[in-house]
């Protein structure tokens, strides 16, 4: 049996077996279920070298493309190539670009591989995300770049909508900082909205030190950063966590492929925690996902007017677990949420990611101090104010508004609440976007 | 025999002299008119045999030919009939050549011998070069707004002739009163609510600030737009009768007949071609909608649905106050100084902009802000949100006008907008957004409290230079209504802000991943405490710092 993990390392002679895996992935039609097949028929692991060279030989049957299933029951559980996608929806076609079935398909896959950095783990191999190999239909092929191994430390999905309201935005935000100073990975798909902050939380916790770090599940190739506006991120997150993807590179972001990622999501989660989710969307994909592998749901309550809380609500009316703070996340995976790994570390401002790679680095993620936890939830703006930001800061609510609502609940003139909410802002009392004003969130 | 008629021919918003040289001679029957006539000017052959016929004179039955010069222009409309009528009856003895002298005859003809209507007859009067015009009966009194004396008014070819003849009396011509009234105007009063959006229009008006309203449906945008003409100031007789012509020429009804002082408001719909709304099309070149809004107000209702390539038409116009049509037979200066005023969704399915509210896809917010072009959304100084006001308050019984909670009506706000355009004049421009950026230093010092906030907005990269001046002059104007002297305040300067609406049309999800490559930060994401970090008010939100500062800090220890 091979190491597991291809190396990067650059050589004429022979190749690694990881070379292999990718040109077997590469294929036009290889589904997971073919994959899974392949590397372990009848459920016992063979090289990938082998397997292609049976392939070439004629004694394995390549995958037949534009067929949503395959040999039924030879791998495990008779698998199906996305368990989620509809039939038809599930062309995993010829990828372009890819040299196919030919002698030297593995060699030219393996250099595709190195100039993106990605590195190749498959079903069978030592370095396999065990949470993923034990559930249903596990991916044949995994690309990978960053630190695998941080999927072994205790995993938590934080999902939701690309169309976030800005308290949604923070409360991942928070939760994933919190969860990554607890010592926990934070797992999500990378896309615009919750999973962008999530992401980021967990990046800001690491950079503080933290030992908690973030895991980006990308239905891309781990060199195709989708949204195009994340590739920052994207390329944090593979310095500081681990960008994985079952795409080849340079595969691109079709819808198809984002079902099965959220599998993926769900698959190597301890609990799935939906942060704000519409009635629709991509969210209620990992929640079946995690139904089926019976990994615990949760939700974040949200307004019973917001449309991006209702389907979080929904969630949680169905019986999901309801989640208030990393506390609550900590607590449903038994990690306890004693005093010791109360969230203690005070996240930067969102706004100021940047400036949270300078803020003194917090030793451990499993805080170290549990004592200046602020009261959450207080009413008290945080300073001192005049009688017309008083007035101003209690006609704000958590809901956004605008200034037009403000002056006609306020009673003021517009020029007052213009400058009333500037000093508030100033302070930190209240935040805006795009003309949308809000209270500050309590720290 | 040979007569030659004055006329004139209309050219964009402009009228040049024709004359009209017909010479009947011996030969095979046949009537030809050269000299680049158009279409509808080669048909006067067949209108004007008709009408001769039918007005009992008698059609030569030898060759007619009709030159139009300078016949290296090309002519186009009916408008040269009545002229080549009577230029046939002339040089076929049966009118007197010189009772046509010193006239000029405007008009087209009917087959049965009436004189009809032409568009701009303001601009061909004003350039016939004779002493005396004849128009159409019906188009005299438009005509009298350039010529109070030398204008009469012809009804048909026949009693024409009667009058050249001595034997009939000019019909009496009604002069147009030198001020007309225009329509009714709608009053600011019937706005419930939109402080913000009814403070846009205010300082469009006093400033002369391209304005765009961005809210869902319904929410009253156009009813906003359409009282913006209100409060602007009368035009001068001149601005008047500069709008007067263009739109004789573009053949719209001039308003009472007479000289409209009234700014005109032009609000064509989203369906309108590149031509219409700039001009051109046919050989006279008319005026399109930008131009028919020349010192009045462009409303453009639906702005994202406007074609792309239609809209970034109007850059020329906005910047330099002219459109020039160039077309392969002339090039055309149509004036265009308009005030633009546009309205728009937020995105495609009409939420109102609230974050989460929106229902469209990413792909589809990014292809329907793309609509409007960077270049065109750059122009517009203010830039509000329209909400859908409360059911309560639409509901509520209206309070008395004059009692308190009744809005400002149109007269007293624009009482405060003709203040502050004379305050603009003392200047030496129009208005406020006319002022070189070069002036605003020495017209709008920035008091204290004001340059650290426009500092702080700039640092963080939410104002850019060219940001900064437009923000300065919508302050002045501010500064202004408000009837402050002095340098801009705090107050002034927010208020301009407020109005530009940073990030209107904004992508509400530009929140962590620009930041975590180490760009410029605060690109515009939900960012608590607008730089409250930076000012060390709020220390405790960027550094984690120890416990106690942070509770000292929330405690309110500044």
């Amino acid at each position: 049996m091979s190491t597991g993990l291809g190396q990067t390392r650059r050589s004429t002679s022979p190749l690694p077996p990881g070379a292999f895996a990718a040109a077997l992935a590469a294929l036009p039609g290889a589904g997971p279920a073919w994959l899974v097949g392949v590397l372990a028929p009848g459920g016992h692991p063979q090289s990938p070298e082998r397997a292609w060279g049976e392939l070439l030989a004629g004694r394995l049957a390549p995958p037949r493309p534009r067929r949503a299933t395959t040999g039924a029951g030879s791998g495990p559980q008779g698998l199906r190539v996305s368990p989620l996608a509809p039939a038809g929806q599930t062309p995993p076609d010829a990828p372009s670009g890819w040299p196919g079935l030919s002698p030297d398909a593995p060699a030219r896959t393996w250099r595709r591989c190195q100039a993106a950095e990605a590195q190749v783990s498959w079903f069978g191999a030592s370095g396999y995300p065990a949470a993923l190999a034990g559930g249903p239909s596990p991916p044949g092929v995994l690309f990978f770049v960053g630190e695998l191994a941080l999927l072994e430390r205790p995993c938590v999905a934080l999902v939701g909508t690309r169309r976030c309201t800005p308290e949604g935005r923070e409360v991942a935000y928070r939760l994933a900082y919190d969860l990554a100073a607890a010592g926990v990975a934070v797992v999500s798909g990378l896309a615009a909205g919750i999973d962008g902050a999530a992401h980021a939380g967990a990046l800001a916790a690491a950079q503080a030190g933290a030992a908690g770090s973030t895991v980006g599940v990308a239905a891309s190739g781990v060199d195709v950063p989708y949204p195009a506006k994340h590739a920052a991120l994207w390329r944090q997150v593979c310095r500081q966590g681990v960008v994985i993807s079952e795409s080849p590179p340079g595969q691109p972001a079709q819808s198809w492929r984002f079902p099965s990622r959220n599998r993926l999501i769900a698959g190597l989660s301890r609990i799935v925690v939906v942060v704000e989710s519409h009635i629709q969307g991509g969210s209620w994909h990992t929640v079946e996902a995690a139904l089926q592998r019976g990994v615990e749901v949760a939700g974040v309550p949200g307004p019973v007017l917001s449309p991006a809380s209702a389907g979080t609500n929904l969630l949680l009316r169905e019986g999901a677990l309801l989640v208030r703070n990393a506390d609550d996340v900590l607590e449903a995976m038994g990690l306890g949420a004693s005093p010791a790994v109360q969230p203690s570390l005070l996240p930067p401002r969102p706004s100021s990611p940047c400036a949270g790679g300078s803020a003194s680095p917090r030793a451990g993620g499993l805080g170290d101090e549990g004592t200046a936890v602020p009261a959450r939830g207080t009413h008290e703006p945080p300073g001192p104010l005049g009688p017309l930001e008083r007035t101003v800061y209690q006609a704000l609510g958590r809901r956004p508004q605008t200034v037009d609502d403000l002056v006609e609940r306020c009673g003021l003139p517009l020029g007052a609440v213009l400058i009333a909410l500037e000093h508030l802002g100033e302070q930190g009392a209240a935040t805006h976007h795009a003309g949308w004003w809000a209270r500050a969130y309590r720290r | 025999m040979l007569a030659t008629v004055s006329s004139a021919t209309l050219l964009g918003v402009e009228g040049y002299p024709v004359a009209v040289e017909v010479h009947v001679t011996n030969g095979f029957p046949g009537f030809r008119v050269v000299g680049l006539p158009d279409a509808s000017c080669r048909e006067a052959r067949d209108r004007v045999r008709a009408a001769i016929v039918s007005s009992g004179f008698s059609w030569p039955q030898r060759r007619v030919t009709v030159n139009l010069a300078p016949s290296g222009m090309r002519k186009g409309g009916p408008g040269l009939d009545l002229a080549i009528a009577l230029g046939v009856l002339a040089a076929d003895g049966q009118v007197q050549a010189d009772c046509l002298g010193g006239t000029a005859f405007l008009g087209e003809l009917g087959l049965d011998g009436t004189v009809r209507k032409i568009p701009g007859v303001l601009p061909l009067v004003d350039a016939a070069g004779e002493p005396a015009v004849v128009v159409p009966l019906a188009c005299a009194r438009e005509a009298s707004l350039v010529r109070r004396s030398g204008v009469f008014g012809a009804t048909s070819l026949r009693s024409l002739v009667e009058i050249l003849w001595g034997r009939a009396h000019w019909p009496e011509v009604v002069l147009a009163p030198p001020h007309a009234e225009g329509g009714p105007t709608l009053d600011l009063a019937d706005v419930l609510g939109q402080p913000l959006a009814r403070r846009a229009i205010e300082v469009s008006a006093a400033g002369a600030h391209h304005l765009l309203l961005v809210g869902p449906a319904g929410a009253g945008k156009t009813m906003l737009a359409s009282r913006l003409p209100g409060l602007l100031p009368d035009l001068s007789p001149a601005e008047g009768l500069e709008v007067a012509k263009i739109h004789s020429a573009a053949g719209l009804e001039l308003p009472g007949d007479g000289l409209c002082l009234r700014p005109p408001f032009r609000c064509p719909h989203h369906g309108a071609s590149a031509v219409a709304l700039i001009g051109g099309g046919g050989v006279r070149l008319r005026p399109g909608e930008v131009s028919c809004a020349h010192n009045g107000v462009l409303f453009l209702d639906e702005l994202a649905e406007f074609p792309g390539s239609v809209l970034d038409n109007l850059r020329q116009p906005l910047e330099e106050g002219r459109v020039v049509v160039c077309r392969a037979s002339a090039a055309v200066a149509f004036p265009a100084r308009f005030l633009l005023v546009a309205a728009m969704n937020a995105c495609r399915c009409g939420a109102d902009g609230a974050p989460g509210s929106c229902r469209c896809r990413e792909s589809d917010r990014e292809r329907y802000r793309a609509r409007v072009s960077g270049p065109l959304l750059d122009r517009f100084d203010l830039r509000v949100r329209v909400r859908q006001p409360e059911v309560g308050a639409l509901l509520a019984p209206r309070p008395e006008a004059g009692r308190t909670g009744a809005e400002e009506p149109t007269s007293k706000v624009a009482a405060r907008v003709a203040e502050a355009r004379r305050r603009a004049r003392e200047r030496g421009v129009r208005a406020n957004s006319d002022l070189a950026p070069w002036r605003l230093d020495e017209l709008a010092p920035i008091g204290a409290p004001a340059r650290r906030l426009l500092e702080r907005r700039l640092r963080e990269g939410l104002l850019s230079a060219r940001g900064l001046h437009r923000v300065r002059r919508v302050a002045l104007t501010v500064a202004d209504l408000a009837g402050d002297e002095g340098p801009l305040s705090e107050e002034h300067v927010l208020l301009a802000l407020a109005l530009r609406g940073q990030g209107v049309l904004a992508d509400d999800d530009s929140g962590f991943g620009p930041c975590l490559g180490g760009s410029a930060p605060g690109s515009g994401g939900f960012s608590p405490g607008l730089g409250g970090a930076r000012s060390g008010l709020g220390a405790f939100q960027v550094d984690p710092s120890p416990p106690a500062e942070a509770r000292a800090c929330a405690a309110g220890a500044p």
